[in-house]
């Protein structure tokens, strides 16, 4: 007999499949930025001048080690390399992997889409295990290729094995965090916000581990932490990164075991059962957005919050060291750090860094509209009298007004810092440093309209380009001394150092100015396209 | 003829090279209540996105009683829209839903609308997240229907429901109905549409191909006769209105009748009739036959 119709094969291989094709365009681009950063700064760094007494007094510094890790091994191209980019990769990383463990399990489930899938031959266990297991691999890749691209860039092959292997570590960690976060609750929201707030954490824990020294054993409890103890080209630890490697494993069988513990489309916490209405905020459409982003703004607000606030408490101790050591203060101006010796150009510094969480805040709240219109939430909204223009104008002008509170909030935040260590800065200076960095808020919102208006799929990443994207950018190109208008093409070339010096006006009337023609720009393709109902 | 609550005029959507809908022609007089069928992909939901102004006609145009379909603010003001698919936000309870959508809505009697709870049996104190789909379907109905506004346009709404509350949203229309509003009923429920509805479209890949009363579908179709005779049977070739005619062995014939039976009853009274059914098609049998012929 001869059969006509498919063969009954293991389904694992087809589920791993449809696994790989969700994380692959992310896996790509997430190697080749830490593969590409690492490899750019070991070829763009010179060994010249640093003096080992000078180095010393950088490793003393508790407001150094509190911002940028531990100074170990800088007269290597390696070593400055991990302290250079290592956190930040990590957190590149450890982002990417958290948010995609959630989107190819829980957001998958949310959408309704493993009901089918789940009615096959695959229990919800298996789903689970498979995807995080194809998942797992990513990082294992970032690290391998991150290491190879440092090896082959010239650094010394034993430091950079260790490195790669921490930077796995760290991204195993996190696609277990998402992965066990995605059991715990029953909305793949929810499930994001747990996992950045262990990332969150685990970041500070690392900070002020590293800052003072009666809390150094924090490190031990923060992925970064761990991942900065194995000290990679210096003393070169394993235990560190294998501490991290099992409790990275240990998450993930967790995360297998509560699948198999709970319902399909159900979390192990439960959701609040009936309760009365709260009937505040829902009475107009502007009203309506300002509810949706009440919750969100409140969790980014004590994230950035505590950071900006640990920003000022190191305040004093940074700017006096860099007054002491010429030398560091023209190594940082050389990494575009420049005028750390100063409380205001310190301010000014640190609150550059503010406009990349802000901006990427401001395209996450547009994009959170594209996910209500995709999922077909915004469709009753839309039926009642409520223009399209409304409903974008509500969206973004409360997403602005969202993130400039943010801005305030981080102002505030960093000169409470700095009043209780008394490191002299004003609260207007504070304040005004905080808002220099509207005017890239104010791009990425036109980005995010832009996008939402004609290709509404993009909105997340099209919108934080130009704060996530022009600072890497920018890093880059103060990396590799790239000439001068392949830096101004990054929006963060443009911001002046307020509160040191005044505010540059004119480029901050041109970003708005790019901004307002996105805005209109994308209002003009929200009005003419089909919404994705 | 009347007002009208809804009125389309050559419109067409494609999508790429896909013709959605083509060019569709179509008058809703206000107060009554009209069913739109078809087969799945055949067009009908993307009829309603058009005259909701979710998406953009490519040429053609619909308006809602005297406003355009594209003018929402205005058009809206007169509507309530139930989605074949209701998505909720999963943390709002049911009753935040409803506040929400009176609050931005065209206006709703909230008597009614509570009455209107208590009848679907919807516990509107739990978080949308944990509804099912009947259930999310009910908040969109209760919604709807509490509003009062002269046109209900509902696409599919019943296909969540149990018979019990199918009776419910039977007995919505009727109360809808008595108020003068005009229901605009995209179904695949055809005893449904047969309980509720004045009058029927039938859309077939994009194209209307009827626009008819329940009973002039019914009319304007083939009965079937079933005749046995005593003795040798008459010959219907080439009578008026007869089809498809069968000899059922030798004493035995079966026809379908189209149009007026005068000429085929003349027939069959010379020959020696001894029994005689004659069969008028089922309304799904009607559909089944609109839905696989093949575009005129």
């Amino acid at each position: 007999m001869t059969a006509t119709a498919t063969p009954a094969t293991r389904p694992q291989p087809a589920m791993r499949g449809l696994a790989v094709r969700q994380v692959r365009r992310g896996a790509v681009v997430v190697t080749a930025v830490c593969a590409g950063m690492s490899a750019l700064v070991v070829v763009g760094y010179r060994a010249d001048a640093l003096d080992p007494a000078a180095v010393a007094a950088l490793a003393r510094n508790p407001a150094i080690r509190t911002l940028f890790g531990d100074p170990v091994a800088l007269d290597q191209a390696g070593g400055f390399t991990v302290w250079r980019t290592g956190t930040v990769l990590a957190v590149v990383l450890g982002v990417w992997a958290m948010l995609a463990a959630t989107r190819i399990t829980r957001g998958e489930e949310d959408a309704g889409r493993w009901g089918l899938l789940l009615s096959g031959r695959v229990t919800l266990a298996e789903a689970v295990r498979h995807h995080l297991g194809v998942l797992a691999v990513v990082p294992v890749l970032v690290g391998a290729a991150t290491a190879a691209a440092m090896i082959a860039a010239g650094a010394e092959s034993t430091g950079s094995v260790l490195h790669g292997t921490g930077l796995a570590a760290v991204g195993l960690f996190f696609v277990a965090v998402g992965g066990v976060g995605a059991q715990l609750f029953s909305s793949r929201s929810a499930a994001n916000g747990a996992a950045a707030a262990v990332l969150v954490v685990g970041l500070l824990m690392r900070m002020v581990g590293d800052g003072v020294p009666a809390l150094a054993w924090l490190r031990w409890l923060s992925p970064f932490g761990l991942m900065a103890l194995t000290r990679p080209f210096a003393t070169g630890r394993g235990l560190p990164v294998v501490v991290l490697t099992c409790a990275a494993l240990l998450l993930l069988a967790l995360a297998g075991w509560l699948a198999a513990r709970r319902d399909v489309g159900a979390g192990i916490l439960a959701t609040s059962d009936s309760r009365p209405a709260r009937t505040a905020l829902l009475g107009s459409v502007p009203a309506f957005a300002v509810r949706r982003t009440m919750r969100p703004l409140a969790a980014w607000s004590a994230g950035i919050g505590a950071y900006f606030l640990l920003l000022g408490l190191i305040a004093r101790s940074m700017t006096e060291f860099l007054t002491g050591n010429p030398q560091f203060a023209a190594m940082a101006a050389q990494a575009g750090f420049p005028a750390l010796g100063t409380v205001e150009g310190y301010a000014a510094t640190m609150f550059t860094l503010l406009a990349v969480p802000v901006g990427v805040f401001v395209s996450v709240r547009l994009a959170a509209t594209a996910a209500d219109e995709n999922a077909r939430r915004l469709t009753l909204v839309l039926a009642a009298p409520v223009t399209r223009l409304r409903l974008l104008a509500a969206e973004a002008t409360i997403a602005g007004c969202a993130a400039l509170l943010l801005i305030t909030l981080s102002g505030l935040a960093m000169w409470a810092g700095t009043a209780i260590v008394h490191a002299g800065l004003g609260a207007a200076d504070a304040l005004a440093g905080a808002w220099n960095v509207a005017p890239i808020m104010v791009l990425c919102l036109g980005a995010g309209v832009l996008a939402l208006g004609w290709r509404p799929r993009t909105v997340a990443a099209v919108g934080a380009l130009p704060a996530a994207g022009g600072f890497v950018w920018q890093v880059i190109a103060d990396s590799v001394d790239a000439p001068a208008w392949v830096r101004a093409l990054s929006p963060f070339a443009h911001l002046a150092a307020v509160p040191a010096t005044a505010p540059a006006w004119r480029a901050a009337a041109v970003m708005a100015g790019i901004a307002a023609a996105g805005v209109v720009a994308g209002s003009i393709g929200y009005r003419r396209r089909d919404l994705c109902t | 003829m009347g007002v009208s609550a809804l009125r389309t005029e050559n419109l067409s959507k494609r999508y790429g090279r896909l013709l959605a809908l083509d060019n569709l022609t179509l008058d809703v007089a206000a107060g009554e209540v009209f069913g739109f069928l078809g087969p799945n992909g055949a067009g009908k939901s993307t009829t309603i996105r058009l005259l909701l102004g979710l998406a953009r006609p490519t040429s053609g145009r619909a308006r809602i009683f005297d406003t355009d379909a594209a003018d929402v603010a205005a058009a809206h003001r007169r509507l309530a829209y139930v989605p074949a698919d209701v998505a909720l936000w999963q943390r709002m309870t049911g009753a935040e839903v409803l506040d929400l959508l009176a609050r931005i809505g065209p206006g709703t009697d909230t008597a009614y609308r509570d009455e209107l709870i208590q009848r679907f049996a919807l516990d509107v104190s739990k978080p949308a997240g944990t509804y099912s789909t009947g259930n999310r379907q009910k908040v969109a109905l209760i919604a709807a229907f509490a509003t009062r506004a002269p046109l209900l346009v509902l696409d599919e709404p019943t296909s969540g429901l149990d018979p019990l509350m199918e009776l419910q949203f039977r007995q919505a229309v009727g109360v809808a109905r008595d108020n003068g509003q005009t229901v605009f009923l995209s179904s695949h429920q055809l005893a449904e549409v047969e309980a509720v509805c004045d009058r029927v479209g039938i859309l077939r890949a994009g194209q209307l191909v009827e626009v008819a009363s329940v009973a002039q579908l019914r009319r304007l179709h083939h009965t079937e006769v079933a005749a046995t005779f005593t003795g040798t049977p008459p010959d219907l070739t080439g009578v008026l209105g007869v089809d498809g005619l069968h000899e059922d062995g030798p004493a035995a014939v079966r026809f379908t009748l189209n149009g007026s039976p005068a000429a085929a009853l003349r027939a069959l009274a010379d020959a020696d009739v001894a029994t005689i059914v004659v069969r008028e098609q089922s309304l799904e049998e009607i559909f089944l036959a609109y839905y696989g012929q093949s575009p005129r």
